[in-house]
């Protein structure tokens, strides 16, 4: 099996994108996390980590 | 873990499923009927038992037009919003042509999501086009092939990454190919993370 060719540099810089998107996202999370209740935001929670 | 690998597929019989792996599939049940997808990073490692959870599934899709996204978006939206972003033409033109990830969580939650994204370099391409088979309970899903999942984690480089790498590694390592794990360790500069960690 033939495995690509990999530009490192490319790579880097996607790293570093997605982690940017990822911060943004999580902002946009906070701002979710304000406007709902308790209630709520716990009971998806609670499902994701138990 | 018991579990059949072989050189077209992983299968696991009787896992009980967590809320995530039902969110997964029932993703997955629709997106696959629409578009050649893959699904990456963490789940990857949560699927086969890693003892964490995750807000988020990653997943490569083939690059597609407006309209295959549009009976995709319309067949999700039964049970699935999209959370950037509630135009699918925005969607298309404003995130996912762009380079950026959409993300669809259950209607009216927020926590877990799906984060779809179209391949940006040629590994991710590869990664779509090498894609392996998982069987979990007679369901079928396609994951990052681990030959290169592991040697990717690595690269990602954090404590959770690393866990994930040596997670996968440990249950797997006598079935991956590890000529072309080498040769991924090699191109993505991880060898010494490996022999660190790993070895």
């Amino acid at each position: 099996m033939k495995t690509p060719k990999i530009d490192l540099k490319e790579l880097e810089k996607q790293k570093k994108e997605n982690f940017k998107h990822r911060l943004e996202f999580n902002k946009k999370y906070v701002e979710w996390l304000k406007k709902t209740s308790n209630k709520e935001w716990s009971k998806q929670q609670k499902k994701l980590i138990d | 873990m018991n579990f059949i690998y072989n050189k077209n597929f992983i299968e696991i019989k009787d896992k009980d499923l967590s809320e995530l792996d039902k969110f997964v599939f029932d993703f997955i049940k629709i997106l696959q009927k629409h578009v050649k997808y893959v699904i990456i990073s963490g789940y990857v490692a949560i699927l086969f038992g890693r003892n964490r959870s995750s807000e988020d599934v990653d997943i490569f899709i083939e690059k597609i037009n407006q309209e295959v996204l549009n009976n995709l978006w319309e067949e999700l939206s039964k049970d699935f919003e999209c959370i950037n972003t509630p135009n699918v033409k925005d969607s298309y033109g404003k995130y996912l042509s762009e380079g950026l990830a959409i993300r669809f969580a259950k209607k009216n939650t927020f926590i877990p999501n799906i984060e779809l994204k179209f391949p940006k370099v040629d590994l991710d391409l590869w990664t779509l086009s090498e894609s392996k088979k998982v069987i979990i309970n007679k369901k079928t899903l396609f994951i990052s092939p681990l030959e290169l999942e592991i040697p990717y984690k690595l690269f990602l480089g954090s404590e959770k990454d690393i866990e994930d790498a040596m997670h996968l590694f440990n249950l797997f390592k006598e079935y991956i190919d590890m000529e072309i794990f080498n040769e991924f360790n090699r191109k993505l500069k991880t060898e010494d993370l490996f022999n660190k960690y790993l070895k």
